[in-house]
């Protein structure tokens, strides 16, 4: 287990009866990092994402955060141990609003026990008015100012990318876990989205493991880029090198465009 | 990328101590239980055998009623609460139409065969139609809805239909007169048969042979097992998946019509409640072998048969029929959480 | 459909009404606060005649009316005392207050059409403990969207508590902990009623929490039928538990009575003029009545706490997305138990203070029906919301009691044999027979109507109509790939 490592998955592999979505990938996420998963279609990427919050528990291999062995844990303490995660597709809680979503996501920090809040003790009282403090903070910061009581599905696809971002963000992940968060995003609310991921590091302290398909996210940000086919990794490294990588380019467009180019 | 690999991942995962209890327990409890049938056979084997036929019988029935379960389950995922009650006013239907057709236990044998198939027929032909128009009420408004709607609707058609029982025949217990001649048939190795015991083969037999040539042959059937996998390729393939789950819910209305039938001349009385308590022991069968997979709701209903009939006939330390029920649902309970797939279902990659 | 005829409707009284000068216009310009008070003194006038024309005129009929004004009309919502909103507290005050009196007018209301005199004080019992039954299964139903189908056995775990430590049942064993109205050599553990009450609701959760334990991580469906399992396995216990291993646990089929009754003691009655023991007072049902309004007050405290909580709010997410929330930290196990035992924990005690109401705890009262009859008040009442699920309580419990017998006797005496009306049937027709297929008639009709009930929650209402994202964490640790399995 290196020092340095966050996130470490040893042999990971999930298989579906005879499919093999993910096959024995070694991967690793350094404290404070940014690290890209790329890869085409089908390749399994977000099979991985769900085995590293414990929503899939892997056929064989392990998962190890800050030095703990996660293999075939719930997905809560996935969560208290410090691994937030978005979706491919928005799940966000569509009838609480804003606000209610984001507290949600404060569940695993908060403290009060259910006795406390019937008799609503000084203590639970006082929790729960921080707990909504931190929670609009946590909107404003992801761009969703004074949306505290809309609801979830009122809300624009983009604000909606981000309020998942905000919940995200509410369980104090040392690591978030950004499943294709630009898609469906025009260029420059992709380039603001660019930005906000480096903030994420910048101010809030927090690694982040992206999957992406768009390539100027994947190199604006990145500090290293992991690139799975068929569930292996086939490259990884420094975005440069991967945009040259033979097999990669292979991976994405088939033989022809490596002979060709 | 220095990584020292984690020594765990190098040597072959070893099964945890804990994965190897529970076949240990399975084992265990299986061994009890065989023992203790060796025991009782030995105190008895004549006893032991008019038990085991009991409970073949009993097994008959409730492969008829479980693989109408099994049906629905399989294409909706939905218990269908109430197709119990239906199976009860089968047994009605087949009492009424027994004596429409002026069967009794005096008809020539003729008359009696004639009788007992047209009332399998209409028994089969309402149950089915009323399970059509159940689905059409309950079930379908409801296909949009959270899950738990239908099974609440489920529920509450259930109560209707044992109120209309009651409304038919009233509240107690509604005897279906003898009409099976008494002679023995024939006796093979010192155990007789009477018609009693031969016509749960007369009648489950032909009507398992046809339902699987239903699913296996036919284009309906095929209709069937397709929508049962995967409902939209269905529907993109053209199949007409409301017709299809119609088609269903008709042939597990007939199938616990036919069950109906089975259980007013084999055991001669019906009660408004039965169809609740049978259905839900004919559900336990089908969970036990397997929902939504046929043959194991079959094999199911026949290991459900036997433990019933096992534990209410049989003398030497047996529970008694005071606890048969309380048996069933540990048993349902037991599968549900250790091994829901069942005895002979499989954990397919696209779920149930 | 139906808008379009209620549509239809309106224009045509509008029409009507326009003939004399009131449009529709001309009425909106009027302020809320007149329009509020005519549409009230109309209605209200509308019932009054009718309550006179039907033959079953009390003078109580004007002093209802009255109140029945003033709820309407008055502006309460908007009331503050020092910048607290009081305004929300009137009706539910209001409401407590006219319950709480009832005893005093109960007996002095007119005769309703079709369902005949207003409700005895037994029943009025009845609908309170039920109330607090309701209110527990709505924890399990209504907050943590769990289909429990066998609440049942809560009830007789709660039943069955009070008929061991309060009777004869243990009889070589004599514990005396407060309890009244024993006579001396009384033999059995006694302990006062409102210990018994706690003890009940705390065994009852740990009944719950161990039938949760394997059955809360089950999806849906089979969560549903294995509740109903244990349910009915509490059942054959109860009727069986007179010779378990040799021992009397539950007295099998005769059940345990008599049990004990609820009291302060003799100095109480001298000082506080609180009654001695219950069961010898002389306003029996009224004292069990106003005890239960406390334990419905209790009920609705903690069920609006705990719904306003971290813990309602961890419900809420379940119901929407289970799979996202455990992703977003929430426990799943453990935030389903909680709602199972909370759920449990009330039914025990309602169950208990039936069981010392009855005089016994007696198996024939836990059968599954009762289940459904629970069930059925949350889900006509409103899942999710207090005063819907109680208002369903009491509805239902009244059904049950005397209403259908009432509206049999009518339906009887206007269409039956001999019937002033016509006659419809020849027999007279049964109409409490037909309970349980009436509760299945109302749960078919709300689900396909009214899902969310009568005085829903609009949070579930929402999640009705809008839909919410139903995958469970059962079926992706069994195999199944998520749906949107596409990277």
């Amino acid at each position: 287990m290196s020092d340095d490592a966050l996130l470490e998955t040893q042999r990971l592999r999930k298989e579906f009866g005879g499919l093999v979505a993910v096959d024995d990938v070694d991967f690793t996420v350094p404290e404070g990092a940014i690290v890209s998963l790329i890869g085409p279609n089908g390749a399994g990427k977000t099979t991985f994402f769900n085995m590293l919050t414990g929503v899939y528990k892997p056929t064989s291999g392990f998962v190890f955060f800050g030095g703990e062995n996660l293999t075939g844990k719930p997905p809560h303490t996935f969560t208290h141990r410090g691994i937030g995660r978005t979706f491919q597709n928005i799940r966000l809680f569509q009838n609480m609003t804003a606000l209610e979503n984001v507290l949600v996501g404060m569940h695993v920090r908060l403290k009060g026990n259910a006795f406390q809040t019937i008799l609503r003790t000084p203590k639970a009282k006082h929790e729960e008015s921080a707990a909504r403090e931190r929670g609009r903070e946590l909107l404003e910061f992801s761009g969703l100012r004074r949306k505290d009581d809309e609801i979830g599905r009122n809300l624009s696809y983009g604000d909606q990318r981000r309020l998942e971002v905000a919940r995200a963000l509410a369980t104090q992940p040392k690591l978030l876990l950004l499943d294709e968060p630009t898609a469906g995003m025009n260029p420059q609310e992709t380039a603001e989205f660019t930005d906000f991921v480096a903030k994420l590091r910048s101010e809030q302290g927090v690694a982040v493991l992206l999957i992406e398909h768009d390539m100027r996210v994947v190199m604006g940000v990145s500090d290293r880029v992991t690139v799975l086919d068929y569930g292996e990794k086939i490259a990884e490294g420094e975005p440069k090198e991967i945009q040259k990588n033979e097999r990669v380019i292979e991976a994405y467009l088939g033989k022809a465009a490596v002979t060709s180019s | 990328m220095a990584t020292t690999v984690h020594p765990e991942a190098l040597a072959k995962p070893a099964r945890p101590l804990g994965a190897y209890v529970m076949p240990v327990l399975a084992a265990i409890l299986v061994g009890l239980l065989v023992f203790w049938l060796i025991v009782n056979f030995v105190k008895g084997p004549a006893y032991f055998t008019d038990i085991a036929f009991i409970g073949l019988t009993n097994g008959a029935v409730y492969a008829l009623v479980a693989l109408g379960y099994t049906l629905v389950y399989g294409i909706l995922e939905l218990i269908n609460f109430a197709h119990g009650d239906v199976f009860m006013l089968g047994a009605l239907f087949s009492a009424s139409m027994l004596s429409v057709f002026g069967v009794t236990a005096k008809s020539s044998n003729g008359a009696l065969a004639v009788g007992i198939v047209g009332s399998l027929l209409v028994a089969m032909a309402a149950c089915g139609f009323l399970n059509v128009a159940i689905e059409r009420i309950a079930y379908r408004p409801l296909r949009g809805a959270p899950r738990l709607a239908p099974l609440i609707t489920a529920i509450g058609m259930s109560f209707i239909l044992q109120d209309v029982a009651i409304a038919w025949k009233g509240p107690g217990y509604i005897s279906v007169p003898e009409v099976l001649p008494t002679g023995d048939v024939f006796s093979v190795g010192g155990v007789t048969y009477t018609w009693e015991k031969l016509i749960v083969f007369v009648i489950t037999v032909p009507v398992l042979l046809a339902l699987m040539w239903l699913v296996q042959k036919t284009r309906q059937g095929k209709a069937m097992r397709a929508t049962a996998q995967d409902r939209d390729a269905a529907a993109m393939m053209g199949i007409d998946v409301n017709r299809t789950i119609s088609f269903t819910f008709l042939i597990a209305g007939a199938l616990a019509g036919a069950g109906g039938l089975l259980y007013a001349l084999y055991f001669g009385q019906v009660h408004y409640d039965t169809g609740f308590t049978l259905g839900l022991i004919a559900f336990t069968a089908a969970v036990l072998g397997g929902i939504g997979n046929l043959p194991g709701a079959v094999l199911g209903a026949l290991v459900i048969g036997f433990i019933q009939a096992f534990n209410e006939g049989l003398t030497w330390h047996s529970p008694g029929s005071d606890w048969t029920q309380s048996i069933v649902f540990s048993i349902l309970i037991l599968i549900l959480v250790f091994r829901p797939e069942g005895l002979l279902g499989e954990r397919t990659p696209e779920g149930n | 459909m139906w808008r379009s005829v209620r549509g239809a409707i309106s224009r045509a009284w509008w029409a009507v009404l326009g003939l004399v000068g009131l449009t529709h216009e001309r009425w909106l310009g009027y302020s809320r606060l007149t329009r509020r008070t005519v549409k009230a003194v109309v209605w209200i006038g509308i019932g009054l005649l009718l309550v006179w024309g039907l033959g079953v005129w009390a003078n109580s009929a004007i002093l209802a009316a009255a109140v029945l004004l003033l709820l309407i009309v008055v502006p309460y919502q908007n009331w503050t005392v020092r910048g607290r909103r009081v305004g929300k507290w009137v009706l539910p005050g209001a409401v407590l207050l006219i319950g709480v009196t009832y005893p005093f007018y109960g007996t002095h209301m007119p005769e309703l059409p079709i369902f005949g005199p207003f409700p005895q004080m037994s029943t009025m019992v009845a609908m309170m403990i039920f109330s607090v039954m309701a209110l527990g299964l709505n924890f399990v139903v209504g907050y943590a969207g769990l289909l429990d189908l066998g609440y049942v056995a809560f009830y007789a775990v709660g039943a069955y508590t009070a008929g061991w430590f309060a009777s004869n049942q243990f009889a070589n064993r004599n514990v005396d902990f407060g309890a009244v109205g024993l006579l001396k050599g009384t033999t059995g553990i006694h302990f006062s009623i409102w210990l018994v009450l706690i003890i009940a609701g705390a065994l009852t959760a740990l009944a719950g929490i161990l039938i949760g334990l394997p059955t809360l991580r089950l999806r849906g469906d089979y969560l549903a039928i294995v509740t109903l399992g244990f349910g009915e396995i509490v059942h054959q216990v109860a009727q069986n538990g007179d010779s378990l291993a040799g021992f009397n646990i539950t007295n099998g089929t005769g059940g345990i009575t008599p049990i004990d009754g609820p009291g302060f003691g003799n100095w109480a009655r001298a000082h506080l003029h609180l009654p001695a023991n219950y069961l010898t007072a002389t306003n029996l049902d009224n004292v069990f009545f106003w005890t239960a309004v406390i334990l419905v007050l209790i009920t609705v405290f903690v069920s609006a706490r705990l719904r306003d909580s971290r813990l309602g709010r961890a419900w809420v997410a379940i119901r929407e997305d289970e799979i996202a929330a455990a992703a977003m930290g929430v426990p799943l196990m453990r935030t389903k138990t909680w709602a199972y035992a909370t759920g449990a924990f009330f039914g025990g005690v309602a169950g208990a203070y039936y069981a010392s109401y009855k005089g016994g705890a007696f198996p024939d009262d836990f059968f599954f029906q009762i289940s459904v009859f629970i069930l059925a008040m949350v889900i006509l009442g409103g899942m999710g919301n207090i005063w819907g699920v109680i208002f369903g309580a009491c509805f239902l419990t009244y059904l049950n009691q005397e209403g259908l017998s009432n509206v049999g006797a009518w339906l009887n005496g206007h269409f039956g044999p001999g019937g002033d009306v016509v006659q419809v049937w020849h027999k007279t027709l049964d109409v409490p027979l037909y309970e349980f297929g009436i509760y299945g008639v109302i749960l078919v009709v709300t689900m396909l109507f009214r899902p969310e009930g009568l005085i829903p929650s609009s949070r579930r209402a929402a999640e009705f109509h809008e839909g919410v994202h139903e995958e469970y964490l059962y079926d992706v640790e069994h195999g199944a790939p998520i749906y949107e399995e596409a990277t």
